[in-house]
């Protein structure tokens, strides 16, 4: 995970973003241990109070979990979250290239086709289990 | 950050005039303890002259300011014993070795911890036997950091300490404030021009212009309510009604660029139905689009 410190998007909201990916990909599974607030902030260089107020939006969203005494986990149900609210946010970046779409005047139909087939392409592509 | 309340650095009302120019304006500003505060302005906005005050080299013409509860200028080597501090220029001890440097340094502090500082001295790689004169800007940096902490103060204060550092060096100083000063007891106060690391390390943002604190509020919050309203007129020339809590506005062409301190959806109807306009979006804005929005539309109105 690495932030971009020039970026519009808070922070905070940059490492609940990173901290979702990875728990989506499998760098953390259900019941591990994340790293302390302080590590993560050296690791980052950022402030431990960002990564604080990072960690209790996870922790409200219900996709960690806080153990007396001994730190962050993955929440059980943490991946389950996760994906959702991953999916939340890809679902609302298309919102905005709805409105993008709009400003270029182009044509609903055409943007809808070209969408059917960027996603045919990268789901054919995913192996079969 | 800790859930007290207490105000470790507080300014009340407090006012400099240079001559016939008002370096600061009724200027109050509190914060809290673990509270990192990012004090941003253009130059001769009066930052410096703030933190002058703050640490009681200067005076001012009215108001208070109270570190830790204690008047400034009541009992500033009380003020000193518990404040760090690094300055843009680092006025040390030039001709003396670091190892010298530090023992005269150590001197003035009781609380100075000897341990802390063998550690700085390695983790900076600071040469014990190299003279002052002999070093880099960024190791000369790094001293000055060094010799603030040192001795554990309870608040820290610094004045551009990263300006015209190497992006590395840049990154050690942030390292040291982070392991050292930032465990949510201790304060820091400070003014830089480098907005990534603001972005870094601040919790609260200030805005000073022309020696008025035009924002003072969580950076979260300032950069996820901060937006541009941008608008396509269907007439340049005809009137314009701004929107309430603009900023800055321009005119390129059909184009008309509204910046706001607390975006809502409301403001964008608002545009739109008060003037006559063929589209109409907002668009996010970073820190240092920010920072230039709030110069720029001061600067227009005085």
């Amino acid at each position: 995970m690495t932030i971009d410190p020039q970026s519009h998007i808070p922070v905070y909201l940059q490492i609940v973003d990173g901290l979702r990916h990875a728990i989506v990909r499998g760098v953390y599974r259900a019941g591990d241990v994340l790293p302390s607030v302080r590590e993560l902030s050296l690791k980052l260089k950022v402030n431990p109070n960002t990564v604080l107020r990072a960690y209790e939006a996870l922790e409200s969203d219900k996709v960690i979990e806080k153990r007396r005494g001994s730190g962050m986990y993955v929440a059980m149900g943490g991946l389950k979250a996760a994906r959702e609210q991953s999916a939340e946010a890809v679902l609302e970046s298309l919102d905005e290239v709805a409105v993008q779409a709009r400003a270029a005047d182009m044509k609903p139909q055409g943007v809808m086709k070209h969408f059917a087939q960027a996603m045919f392409k990268v789901f054919s592509k995913e192996p079969k289990s | 950050m800790n859930e007290s309340n207490e105000a470790v650095i507080e300014f009340l009302g407090v006012r400099k005039r240079f001559g016939t120019q008002e370096a600061v304006r009724e200027l109050s500003l509190r914060i809290p303890r673990g509270c990192v505060y990012a004090l941003l302005g253009p130059n001769g906005a009066g930052k410096s002259t703030t933190i002058k005050m703050a640490m009681g080299s200067l005076r001012r013409d009215a108001g208070s300011i109270r570190i830790l509860g204690r008047e400034v200028c009541d009992d500033p080597s009380w003020v000193k014993q518990r404040v760090g501090f690094v300055g843009e220029l680092q006025f040390i001890y030039r001709w003396m070795r670091i190892a010298e440097v530090i023992r005269f340094c150590s001197s003035f502090y009781p609380t100075w911890n000897a341990t802390l500082c063998q550690e700085l001295v390695r983790r900076f790689e600071l040469d014990p036997r190299k003279k002052v004169r002999h070093l880099s800007k960024g190791m000369t940096v790094k001293l000055g950091l060094l010799l603030a902490i040192a001795h554990e103060p309870e608040v820290l204060i610094l004045d551009e300490p990263t300006s015209g550092l190497d992006p590395l060096m840049r990154e050690d100083f942030v390292d040291g404030i982070l392991r050292n000063m930032c465990d949510g007891r201790r304060s820091i106060l400070f003014a830089s021009h480098t907005l990534q690391d603001v972005q870094r390390l601040a919790d609260r943002v200030g805005i000073l212009v022309d020696g008025e604190l035009l924002v003072d509020r969580p950076i979260d919050e300032l950069l996820r309510t901060t937006k541009t309203i941008r608008a396509v007129l269907t007439d340049e020339k005809s009137p314009r009604r701004t929107p309430h809590g603009a900023i800055v506005e321009s005119v390129d062409r059909r184009e008309w660029s509204v910046t706001v301190s607390d975006f809502s959806a409301g403001q964008v109807e608002q545009v739109r139905s008060q003037n006559r306009v063929e589209s109409i979006d907002a668009v996010n804005m970073n820190l240092e689009e920010i920072f230039k929005a709030y110069v720029r539309g001061r600067r227009n109105v005085a």
